[in-house]
């Protein structure tokens, strides 16, 4: 019985609210990613689920249990700090021991614990060495195999590959995955970096200034984000939003985009929601869901990306600006005006002013 | 002229060998990008440009003329840090007007410059506020302010957005590469992001272990790496990097999930390259030729999705666009065009690039 | 990554380098440069010592009427060391420095650790409560033994606190009963210098990386086992520094206690210092005085030599 409930959780430092109350539901075996950009409130929520600060109001519940006044060290979490906090006087087999041997395992019990772990994390030729100057991802994988040992219900890692080079983080995050299904541990994984979330997590609890802003799997929040910052902070890059109001055109309703003199229509399911509102919107569509020389957008090309597969073309016009994402073929040059179209099953709508999704998503 | 050029140079630090006869030149007003993971030695190349540390052998130019023995302030090169080193007790206005003052220029000169900087940069709003006041990318601006307002002939950058969050990185290192245009200036960049170098740089160079293993535009560099090193140092997800063997059908890869018929391989080649772009993942069907792969991982991005394939003894990777609905264990088939693959020797060394691409 | 220094760019733009020069070269102008200043150190250091030496072989004493230059008319050889090794009141002195040291040390150890553990925490008054507990040791040493002297008398506080707690009239002769007396000189010891132990071991407690404690006690470490397997292998180097400076200073244990006692009654509380300070004040044979500091002198030096090598081993190790 390892699901967490987070019931009306509240965390204040002083006059200052980290969290402004939180609900969750994180399932038993689920793996859920807390992403926002820095100080949203994920690392406190994931604080208060260790055991490491007291919520200020509200209760967290471990498959049912309230964990009020039960100390971190009986929570039965696994945690990896970001720097790992490696115990960096002793050797890397007693690191991984520790654990077991303050509880008082038997020395043949623990001995056979620290051969599987390490054997499981390809840590064996290393168990001898003294953990200080080991290389971050050896360092990642002892603070893994360390909690690992214990075998906690929970397991809570707190942006655990922000220190990895870049090029073993994609390979992390497939290791890291695929460790968590095979052992099915309830996992809670606190990141803001977005593309960590979208690889590893069941689903995302998206935070900004304290507040939950949106729950659902990777594709869910990509595809039908709640509000313009779920949008813009999901996908690389964000979303594009630019500001219009809905109008009457010759074959249904479109979206007039004002000074851009576009006025894209809108599929049906939009149309109903948007003539519903009527007032002034964000007309809302991914950057990789763009098609090139298609009559819609005319706008000129201000800085093209190429980064590795992909182009991510900046299109600007004065205020104007959007982004696409191509193949890295795509042979766009600075200066040209090209015409561009959202796909109609990509484009989301917005209201202007509160910034929330308009009903009419699927 | 700022062109900056190292002829065989050579640092060693004790018994590390921190540069390894690096030759290199950096145009004039070219954006310039040392990429290598940590430790390769592109922060003591910096340092080297700088005048900080001196070769232990070879020659370096700046403008064509040689620089060994000068030391850091003649060189009149600038240095952006990482950390920025803004002077939090002054406004943003005094910290740029510091080398000026620092080197006693009259007044009314200094104002001149500052104003001309400031307009460069578009800073003028905000030079009366003190560091803590500002943004992110305004520090960003004052900095690289303070930096040019001496009029160097070139400045440099170690890694200047690395502390940043994801989303701000992306938007930054296009608003460096704004700057670097409208101003016009030599700027060496150093980085340890291959998403960064390849966004922002004219050209770079690939360190690595202390060596140069490769220079050249980002698109080539990706298109063409010259050795295994390079080709798995670029891109994200890496190359995968596959054993091959040859067959009656041509080229076999990943325990024969991956077959190349009827291009022209080099004889030696002892590995191949596919990008995960590459990689084509279709359903399995009975009857097709050769074997199946089984699928590892599936990890969505949203508008693309990483697929990890299990083939033989290999472990590939695949970027596919959209959002494919592919599951974990299930069976496909693997192909990819023969012009996107790249040919590697035994040492590792590129034998070639498709049909010549 | 870059080890460029931190200030920024003024360090590296503002002041025109000179060319580098090589290791030898710098060596070489280095020790020219310092040369003075060696010259200066060497004859303060080693000028009282020589001066020292030369004395304790001779039977010269100021009264004698010759000036100390001309102490080699009373040469008398290796007598003053020989005399050393037969005196009883001597050795009886270093061995009850001995026991003040092997007690009060580790008292202000065990004190001063648990005080700096309670410090490391956060509670309410903490500051206030700081600055009474640091005060001890910025009162003057004269002051605090005059402290004391008055709070042993019999009909002192001590005794009337006494009195209160037992509900009958206590009157202890602290100061006079010899066993008493040395009892109550390693209190006002310790009371004096247990700060100092407090606030070195408190720095060094709070460089003890917070993330490891809390993944300790994630761990299931409890607060005994954090302390036994993360803070003291952390403190290893603070602990024997502490420890070293404290054997150092409670060796040469003087003022406060003869303020109190005087190293009475009779020789009870009579320390090495004091018995130095009798001999050279009272007996006036300076001599035999210098031939005793110069003996303790190697013998202390041996030890610290030892101590260092060992604290310098304990650093590698952490």
């Amino acid at each position: 019985m390892s699901s967490i409930r987070l019931d009306n959780l509240v965390k204040r430092f002083g006059d200052f609210a980290a969290l402004k109350t939180m609900d969750l539901e994180i399932a038993d075996g689920e793996f859920m990613a807390l992403l926002g950009p820095s100080g949203c409130g994920k690392s406190t929520t994931m604080n208060m689920v260790a055991g490491m600060e007291e919520p200020s109001e509200g209760r967290i519940l471990f498959g049912g249990r309230d964990m009020a006044g039960v100390p971190m060290g009986r929570r039965g979490v696994g945690f990896v700090f970001q720097n790992y906090a490696i115990f960096t006087h002793m050797t890397v087999r007693q690191n991984l021991a520790y654990g077991p041997r303050m509880r008082g395992a038997p020395k043949s019990e623990v001995e056979r614990r620290v051969a599987a772990v390490a054997d499981l994390l390809q840590l064996g030729p290393l168990l001898e060495r003294r953990a200080d100057r080991l290389s971050v991802n050896i360092l990642q994988r002892i603070a893994i195999g360390r909690s690992a040992i214990l075998e906690p219900a929970i397991f809570l890692l707190d942006e655990p590959l922000s220190n990895v080079d870049a090029a073993f983080r994609a390979v992390m995050r497939t290791e890291l995955k695929h460790l968590q299904r095979q052992f099915r541990q309830t996992m809670v994984y606190v990141t803001h970096d977005q593309l960590e979330a979208m690889t590893m997590a069941d689903r995302i609890a998206v935070m900004d200034h304290g507040v939950l802003q949106q729950v659902g799997t990777p594709l869910d929040v990509y595809n039908n984000p709640a509000n313009v910052f779920v949008a813009r902070f999901i996908g690389a890059p964000g979303m594009n939003l630019l500001p219009g109001r809905p109008a009457e055109g010759d074959r249904g309703l479109v979206v007039d985009l004002g000074p851009l003199g576009a006025s894209p229509p809108l599929p049906d399911r939009l149309a109903a929601a948007a003539r519903r509102h009527g007032g002034p919107l964000l007309y809302g569509f991914r950057p990789e869901a763009l098609e090139l020389g298609r009559p819609g957008l005319a706008l000129p090309v201000t800085f093209v990306e190429r980064i590795g597969a992909r182009a991510v073309v900046h299109f600007g016009d004065g205020a104007t600006a959007v982004k696409g994402v191509f193949a890295n073929d795509v042979g766009l040059a600075v200066g040209e005006t090209v015409t561009l179209r959202p796909d109609r099953g990509s484009v989301r709508l917005f209201d202007a002013a509160s910034g929330r999704a308009l009903a009419g998503e699927g | 002229m700022a062109e900056i050029a190292f002829r065989n140079v050579t640092k060693r630090f004790g018994d590390t060998l921190a540069v390894d006869d690096a030759s290199f030149t950096v145009a004039d007003n070219e954006f310039f990008c040392f990429f290598g993971p940590p430790l390769s030695g592109k922060s003591t190349i910096l340092r080297l440009i700088l005048g900080l540390e001196t070769p232990d052998a070879g020659e370096i130019l700046i403008g064509g003329r040689p620089v060994n023995g000068v030391g850091p302030a003649a060189r009149n090169i600038a240095m952006v840090f990482q950390n920025l080193a803004l002077f939090p007790h002054m406004t943003a206005a005094d910290n740029v007007r510091f080398p000026l003052v620092e080197r006693r220029l009259p007044e009314a000169e200094i104002a001149g410059r500052l104003a001309a900087v400031a307009e460069k940069l578009h800073i003028g709003h905000i030079l009366h506020k003190p560091p803590a006041q500002l943004s992110g990318g305004e520090r960003q601006r004052v900095a690289i302010a303070r930096a040019l307002v001496r009029d160097p002939a070139a400045y440099l950058m170690d890694d200047p957005i690395s502390a940043l969050d994801a989303r701000l990185r992306e938007e930054t290192r296009v608003e460096l590469k704004r700057i670097q245009r409208e101003l016009g200036r030599t700027l060496v960049y150093v980085t340890h992001d291959q998403e960064e170098a390849m966004s922002v740089a004219d050209r770079m160079a690939i360190l690595e272990g202390g060596r140069i293993r490769q220079v050249g535009a980002p698109a080539e560099v990706y298109d063409r790496p010259a050795s295994v090193t390079v080709a798995r140092l670029l891109g994200s997800p890496m190359m995968n990097i596959l054993r091959s063997a040859t067959s009656e059908a041509g080229l076999e890869a990943a325990g024969g999930a991956i077959r190349i018929a009827g291009a022209s391989v080099p004889s030696t080649v002892a590995e191949i390259g596919v990008r995960p772009e590459d990689v084509r993942v279709d359903p399995w069907r009975d009857g097709l030729a050769g074997r199946p792969a089984r699928v590892f991982e599936v990890e969505p991005l949203g508008g693309y999705t990483v697929v990890t394939l299990d083939a033989g003894e290999a472990r590939l990777r695949a970027l596919l666009r959209g959002q494919p609905d592919i599951r974990p264990e299930a069976l496909v088939a693997l192909s990819c065009e023969p012009a996107r693959v790249h040919y590697f020797a035994a040492g590792g060394s590129a034998l070639g690039h498709g049909n010549g691409r | 990554m870059s080890a460029v220094p931190a200030s920024g760019e003024d360090a590296v733009t503002a002041r025109r380098v000179p060319r580098p020069v090589g290791g030898d070269e710098a060596a070489r102008l280095g020790f020219r440069l310092t040369l003075p200043a060696q010259v200066l150190v060497l004859f303060i250091a080693a000028f009282p010592l020589l001066m020292q030496l030369y004395i304790s072989l001779t039977d010269w004493a100021p009264l004698d009427g010759i000036g100390w230059w001309r102490a080699w008319e009373l040469w008398n050889g290796f007598a003053n060391y020989t005399d050393l090794i037969a005196d009883d009141r001597l050795w009886s002195a270093l061995w009850r420095t001995a026991i003040v040291m092997l007690v009060c040390v580790p008292a202000e150890f065990l004190l001063g650790l648990g005080l700096a553990t309670l410090f490391a925490d956060e509670f309410p008054g903490k500051r206030l409560f700081y600055s009474i507990l640091l005060m001890p040791m910025m009162v003057v040493p004269a002051v605090a033994g005059y402290m004391f002297f008055m709070l042993f008398q019999s009909g002192g506080p001590v005794n009337d606190i006494l009195s209160g707690l037992t509900g009958r009239p206590v009157a202890i002769a602290w100061l006079s009963d010899p066993t008493l007396a040395l009892v109550a000189v390693m209190v006002a010891d310790i009371w004096q210098w247990t700060p100092l132990m407090f606030l070195i071991l408190l720095a060094g407690l709070v460089g003890v990386p917070e993330d490891q404690m809390k993944a300790a006690t994630l761990l299931g470490a409890n607060a005994w086992q954090r302390f036994v397997t993360i803070v003291l292998p952390k403190m290893k180097t603070i602990i024997v520094i502490a420890l070293a400076i404290r054997l150092i200073e409670n060796f040469k244990i003087f003022d406060t206690l003869f303020i109190m006692t005087g190293g009475g009654p009779g020789v009870a509380t009579e320390t090495i210092s004091v018995y130095i300070y009798k001999v050279t004040t009272q007996d006036l044979i300076w001599g035999y005085v210098a031939a005793i500091a110069l003996a303790i002198l190697v013998v202390l030096s041996i030890v610290a030599v030892f101590a260092m090598k060992r604290m310098a081993a304990a650093r590698i190790a952490a």
